[in-house]
C-alpha cells in the first residue's frame, strides 16, 4: 500500500513563514514539503505530512502538539535522524543527510551512555570530534559546574535521579558547542518545581550561547515562556496548524504567566489545540 | 511473624549450613563403605581411597603438571581465538545488513553441528597436530560467541546510538566502544556458555588422539584398567571446568562494570 501523500481532495496547507518572509530568508534551518513515513506492521503510517517550516538564526522556536501527531520524528528529521520521504531539511542551506556535531539535540529520554561517569559522558562530544583529553575534561567539568552536578561529576548515570540525568544529556549536547540546539521534551519527565528552574536556566543559557533552538512540548506554558515562535501542529498526520509570534519582551521569566499580553496568547493556543482534539477524537470516532 | 518463628528460621538456616559442609564428605564416606563392603566389584568402582592413592601418585609423578597445563593450554587458546573472532563478526554481522546477510545464513548452517561430529575430518586435515586440537575448541566457542554477540548488537538501545551519532562518533568508535558496550551484558553470557562449550570439545580433541592432557589420561588410564586413575581424572576435569566457570562468572560480573 502506498500512502495518499497527494491528496487532491485537501489543500496544501501553508504556514505564515513559507513562502519565506523577511526573517525567514536567513533562515538557518529550513523544512520544506517535508514527509515522513514509517514501515509499521498495520501498514505504512505518515508521521509528518508535508511539513514546511523556517527557523531564523538565533531564533528560539517550540512546537506544540497532541501525543503522536510526529513531533519527534520532525526533530530526529532536522538533526539527520530520519530520512525523508518527500521534501528536505535545509541546515544552513545544505540538505540534512547525516547527523552533524554542530548540530545539538536532547532527547525525550536522557540517553546516557551507562557505562560513563558524568564526566566523561559530557566529554565524550569533544573527545568523538578529536579534542585531546585534558580539553575535553575542561569543558565537561566547566558544563557540570554550570548545571550544578560537581559533586556527581564522578557518578554512573544509574545513580542519578531523571531531573540530574536530563540536565547531563543537555550539558552533553553543550559541550560540542552546536550553533543549533534541538530539545525534544527536555523537562517531560520533571516534576513542576524542576522543571520550572531548568526553564529559568534554559532562558539564561541562551542569553549566554546564541544558538538557534528548537523545543519541542506540549506544555503551552512553557513554549510561550521561551520562545519567539510557537508552531502549533495538528494531530496524526502531523502538519502545522498555526505560526504564533510570541512579542513579549526579553529577558523574561515565570513570573509572565500572569501578564494580559500572555494570557490572550495562551487563550489563542488553547482555542486551537481544543478544536484539533476534537476533530482528531471525532476522527478517530469515525475510524473505529 | 512470632520471635520463636524468626529464632526457628536462623535455625534452620544455621542447619542447612552445616548439611552442606557435610555432604561431600558424607557421600565420600557412602561410597567407601559400599565400595569395601564387597557388594561391588572394586576393580571396576574403586573407593575414594584408593582414587586419591592414584592421584596423589599422578601428581608425584610431575604428570598432572604436564597433563594439567597441557589441557589448559588447549582450552585457553581455543577460547581466547573463538571469542575475539565471535565478538568481531557478531559486531559486524549485528551492525551492518549486508555483512550480516553474506554470512548469517552460512553460520546457522554450521553452527548445530555438535563440534564432536568434525572430529573425523580434522584427523584428515590436521592429523593428530596441536592445530587439530585447537580447531576444535575454536570451533565450539566461536558459534556461540557469535550468536549471543550478534543478538547483542541488535538489542543495544537504539537511543543511545543516535545520541552518539549526534556527538559526532565517528564509526570505529562506535563499533568499539557504543556497540561493543552497548551489547556487553549479552557478550558475557555468551562468552560464559563458551567456557563450557570449551571443555565438551576439549574431551573430543583429547580422546581423538594426543600425547598429553587430562582427558588422554583418563583413556590412557582406562586402557590400562586403573578405574582409580580414570576416577581422578574425572574429577580432575571437573573440577577445572567448575574453577573456569566460576572465575569466568566473577569476571563477567567486573566486566559490566556500570551496573
Ligand atoms: N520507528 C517508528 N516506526 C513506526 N512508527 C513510528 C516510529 N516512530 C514514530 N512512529 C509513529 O509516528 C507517529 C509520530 O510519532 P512521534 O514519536 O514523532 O510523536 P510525538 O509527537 O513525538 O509524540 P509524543 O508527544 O508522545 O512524544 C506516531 O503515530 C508513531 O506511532
Ligand atoms: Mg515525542
Amino acid at each position: 500500500m502506498t500512502p495518499s501523500l497527494l491528496r487532491p481532495d485537501q489543500p496544501l496547507r501553508l504556514v505564515d513563514t513559507y513562502p519565506p518572509s523577511a526573517a525567514a530568508r536567513q533562515a538557518i534551518i529550513r523544512v520544506e514539503d517535508l514527509s515522513i513515513v514509517f514501515d509499521a506492521p498495520s501498514g505504512q503510517v505518515i508521521a509528518v505530512d508535508r511539513v514546511s517550516l523556517a527557523v531564523a538564526q538565533g531564533e528560539f522556536v517550540s512546537i506544540v502538539g497532541p501525543s503522536g501527531c510526529g513531533k519527534s520524528t520532525l526533530l530526529n528529521a532536522m538533526a539527520g535522524l530520519e530520512r525523508p520521504f518527500e521534501g528536505q531539511v535545509l541546515m544552513a542551506g545544505e540538505a540534512m543527510r547525516a547527523p552533524r556535531p554542530e548540530i545539538g539535540m536532547v532527547f525525550q529520554q536522557p540517553h546516557l551512555f551507562p557505562w560513563k561517569s558524568v564526566r566523561r559522558n559530557i566529554a565524550h562530544g569533544p573527545r568523538a570530534l578529536g579534542k585531546p583529553k585534558a580539553e575535553a575534561l575542561r569543558i565537561a567539568d566547566g558544563l557540570i559546574e554550570m548545571i550544578g552536578l560537581t559533586r556527581f561529576a564522578s557518578a554512573y548515570p544509574h545513580t542519578l535521579s531523571g531531573g540530574m540525568q536530563q540536565r547531563v544529556a543537555i550539558a552533553r549536547a553543550l559541550a560540542n558547542q552546536p550553533s543549533v540546539l534541538l530539545m525534544d521534551e527536555p523537562f517531560g519527565a520533571l516534576d513542576a518545581q524542576t522543571r520550572a528552574v531548568m526553564q529559568d536556566n534554559l532562558l539564561e543559557l541562551r542569553e549566554r550561547i546564541n544558538a538557534t533552538i528548537v523545543f519541542v512540548t506540549h506544555d503551552i506554558d512553557e513554549a510561550i515562556l521561551l520562545s519567539d515562535r510557537v508552531l502549533i501542529m495538528s494531530a496524526g498526520p502531523g502538519r502545522i496548524l498555526k505560526d504564533l509570534q510570541v512579542s513579549l519582551p526579553r529577558p523574561r521569566s515565570s513570573a509572565i504567566v500572569a501578564e494580559a499580553a500572555y494570557l490572550a496568547l495562551k487563550r489563542d493556543c488553547l482555542d486551537l489545540i481544543r478544536s484539533e482534539g476534537r476533530r482528531a477524537f471525532e476522527q478517530m470516532e469515525i475510524k473505529t | 511473624m512470632s520471635i520463636g518463628g524468626r529464632s526457628s528460621a536462623t535455625a534452620t538456616a544455621r542447619l542447612s549450613v552445616v548439611v552442606a559442609a557435610l555432604s561431600v564428605p558424607a557421600f565420600t564416606g557412602v561410597w567407601e563403605l559400599v565400595a569395601r563392603s564387597g557388594i561391588v566389584n572394586t576393580v571396576l568402582f574403586p573407593p575414594p581411597s584408593t582414587v586419591a592413592v592414584a592421584v596423589l601418585e599422578w601428581i608425584r609423578s610431575g604428570q598432572f603438571f604436564a597433563d594439567l597445563m597441557a589441557s589448559l593450554a588447549r582450552v585457553a587458546a581455543g577460547f581466547a581465538i573463538g571469542a575475539a573472532g565471535g565478538i568481531v563478526l557478531g559486531i559486524l554481522t549485528g551492525r551492518f545488513r549486508l555483512v550480516s546477510s553474506l554470512l548469517s545464513p552460512l553460520f546457522h548452517i554450521l553452527r548445530p553441528i555438535p563440534p564432536i561430529a568434525f572430529v573425523p575430518i580434522v584427523i584428515l586435515w590436521f592429523g593428530l597436530s596441536e592445530t587439530g586440537k585447537l580447531f576444535l575448541v575454536v570451533w565450539g566457542v566461536f558459534f556461540t560467541v557469535w550468536l549471543a554477540t550478534h543478538i547483542g548488537v541488535q538489542k543495544v538501545d537504539r537511543g543511545l546510538i543516535r545520541a552518539a551519532q549526534m556527538l559526532g562518533t565517528p564509526q570505529p568508535q562506535m563499533l568499539w566502544e557504543i556497540v561493543l558496550l552497548g551489547a556487553l551484558p549479552y557478550i558475557t553470557v555468551g562468552l560464559r556458555t563458551a567456557v563450557s562449550i570449551s571443555f565438551y570439545t576439549l574431551v573430543a580433541a583429547e580422546l581423538a588422539g594426543a600425547f598429553a592432557g587430562i582427558v588422554y589420561r583418563i583413556e590412557i588410564a582406562q586402557q590400562n584398567m586403573q578405574t582409580g586413575q580414570v576416577m581422578g581424572g574425572l574429577a580432575a576435569l571437573g573440577l577445572l571446568s567448575f574453577v573456569a566457570d566460576r572465575s569466568f562468572a566473577i569476571l563477567a560480573e567486573r566486566a559490566v562494570w556500570w551496573r
